[in-house]
């Protein structure tokens, strides 16, 4: 169906109210002329529709510029819904709970880097476990599973020495959500959790290093320790199989009690319960669980990746890679708007606490929560921060990266996966991954203009560019 | 019997979808069309298959109506494979009602992985009865 938008700023686009029933708030999109036609190519302004149908979505169900089509929510859709009796939508954060990323930095710089970061990529995918099926070097017993599934990042730290408690100021929440509860975690999705602790999947998930190639905003880049050439690690990774089993378990538990709520939701995979309702208050402590596995996740990669740094280039500042910052981009948080708590399902989309905000890490207050956005393969990433005036254009809100623009099978029937690692090669970046198809599938045409993305997000005044990172090394599932 | 009626051969196919996987089922009977959703499956989790080895798995699942069968027959079949690193493409469906499902299934590991696939959603979810035959869509997480 083909939406006739009305823009209501310079990169702001609306569907009101009026345009079908049972639609709570208007459904509004952050792009400009070129990505609006892009994202009209698919079903993703129908699923924001949908969304604005939620019991208890406040404001607008939001878009964002790198939005496509997923299922129930858009990916890239935000949604805030009151509490404590609005709606909580597990197909609103998605299978991948707490898919994020997190930025390391190097001392190490180039041109130094240059004869090294080859053997660093060699070295990381012998250590790093990718793919699907893979597992990772820590088994956990159940009641560690159920610390780390409880407390998050600083279990792992404190009682395993995995990483530095330095570490933990610079994650999104500490790395730890105090909701967590085990216990309504099923033991079929701690069963699929058990042994993935450390490992990066498949699909779109990747570890990528790479070289600070533009600084926009030298004081944020001062704060976040970016400078010129530095050599950064970007990890884009979450809950594995356990999130996913998380997801499924309560998505069917949901949509068993939609009736008991009265709820007619327009898409069956919209399926919610009201925050307070046991369902709801089920979901969001074992959501809250999955979030923690998943920043232990990379908090264990992170890890993994400094042994290797220390294994090849000795000890010393070049080795000592240091946590920028660690955001989620699919989950659900309670955050305070004036004086209303909302629940804000961020699906494909990432928080943006702006410079005047005390839950960021203090060496970021006055410059705003770092925020990245991940390119295509072969692409730049941006470093962003967050603003102030992102509370109230788009719920503390903004993109998570280019955002798919083809289908997988489309990208495939464009581009030859070899010829595609030859020519990645040809610039460069060296490329670990095994499967050609799946290089073809993660393509650059397969995604939109990260730049036109980022640029948008700047316009709308939700986030502002930091730096630009170009991909040295790329490992893929 | 006019070429209308004649009922649809068991088939998969995969359409279109930005960021996932879209399955399409047809079958001339509903046991087909599940048994088609677990060949569909199999065939996106890897195109390097083995023969299947080992003893049958017994599988039940029950659910809220015949659709959501669908996707908890098909998140079944994900556990189990994410589990026991077997791709399942020998599949019997011993009995079917619209709430219930009992199966055997084999399998073995693949010489390689195609597609992770997380799980089987409710989006745009639909079994109809087509003609002779049944017609079924999901999409799956990827």
């Amino acid at each position: 169906m083909a939406y006739e938008l009305k823009q209501v700023g310079e990169v702001q686009y609306e569907l009101g109210r009026e345009l079908r029933p049972g639609m709570h708030v208007p459904a509004r999109v952050f792009a400009d002329e070129k990505l609006i036609s892009q994202i009209q190519r698919d079903h993703s302004l129908e699923q924001l529709v949908n969304v604005t149908s939620l019991p208890g979505i406040t404001r607008a169900a939001l878009g964002m510029p790198d939005m496509h089509e997923g299922y129930g929510f858009p990916v890239g859709g935000v949604a805030g819904t009151l509490a404590p009796d609005g709606a909580i939508s597990p197909g609103g954060i998605g299978f991948d709970i707490n898919c994020g990323v997190r930025l390391l930095v190097s001392e190490l710089r180039y041109p130094e880097a240059e004869s090294v970061v080859p053997t660093l990529v060699h070295e990381l995918s012998r250590s790093i476990p990718t793919g699907y099926g893979r597992h990772g070097r820590i088994s956990l017993s159940s009641a560690d599973l159920d610390r780390v599934l409880s407390e998050g990042c600083a279990y792992l730290v404190r009682e395993h020495g995995l990483g530095l408690e330095e570490d933990l100021e610079r994650i999104e929440s500490r790395g730890s959500l105090s909701g967590a509860d085990p216990s309504r975690v099923s033991d079929r999705a701690k069963q699929r959790g058990e042994d993935q602790l450390g490992t990066l999947g498949g699909g779109n998930h990747f570890l990528e290093l790479q070289r600070v190639d533009a600084v926009y905003d030298e004081e944020a880049a001062r704060a976040m320790r970016l400078g010129l050439g530095q050599v950064t690690v970007l990890i884009h990774t979450g809950s594995r199989g356990l999130g996913h089993q998380v997801c499924t378990d309560y998505v069917r538990e949901m949509d068993k009690a939609l009736a008991r709520y009265h709820f007619s939701l327009p898409d069956r995979q919209l399926a919610c319960a009201p925050l307070s309702s046991p369902e709801g208050k089920d979901y969001f402590a074992a959501m809250c669980a999955a979030a923690n596995f998943a920043w232990s996740n990379r908090q264990v990669l992170t890890h993994r990746i400094r042994e290797t740094f220390r294994r090849q280039l000795g000890p010393g500042p070049a080795s000592e890679l240091r946590v920028v910052y660690d955001v989620a981009h699919n989950i659900a948080k309670l955050e305070q708007f004036g004086k209303h708590t909302l629940c804000v399902h961020r699906k494909g989309a990432t928080r943006a606490f702006g410079p005047s905000s005390t839950e960021i890490p203090a060496a970021y207050r006055g410059i705003g929560q770092p925020i990245f956005i991940p390119g295509s393969m072969g692409t730049s990433s941006f470093v962003l921060a967050g603003t102030d005036a992102s509370k109230e254009l788009s719920l503390s809100s903004t993109c998570h990266g280019a955002g798919r623009a083809l289908s997988r099978t489309a990208a495939k029937k464009q581009v030859v996966g070899h010829e595609l690692r030859k020519q990645l090669e040809s610039q460069g970046i060296i490329v670990r991954c095994p499967s050609n198809a799946e290089l073809a599938e993660e393509a650059p045409l397969a995604y939109k203009d990260v730049e036109r993305v980022v640029d948008v997000v700047s316009r709308a005044g939700i986030a502002k560019k930091v730096a630009r990172l170009v991909p040295r090394g790329v490992l893929k599932g | 019997m006019n070429a209308r009626q004649q009922p649809p051969s068991a088939r998969h196919w995969f359409e279109e979808h930005t960021g996932e996987v879209e399955l399409h089922l047809a079958a001339p009977t509903l046991k087909q069309l599940f048994v088609e959703a677990g060949l569909g499956l199999a065939d996106l989790l890897s195109d390097q298959r083995r023969p299947p080895d080992g003893a049958p798995e017994s599988v039940e699942v029950e659910a809220a109506d015949r659709d959501a069968l669908l996707v908890d027959w098909m998140n079944e079949l994900i556990f189990r494979t994410e589990m026991r690193q077997k791709v399942y493409d020998e599949i019997r469906i011993n009995s079917l009602s619209d709430r219930r499902l009992h199966a055997d299934i084999r399998g073995a590991s693949p010489d390689g992985w195609r597609t992770a696939v997380k799980a089987a959603t409710f989006h745009r979810l639909e079994i109809a009865r087509e003609g002779a035959g049944y017609t079924g869509r999901v999409v799956l997480d990827v």
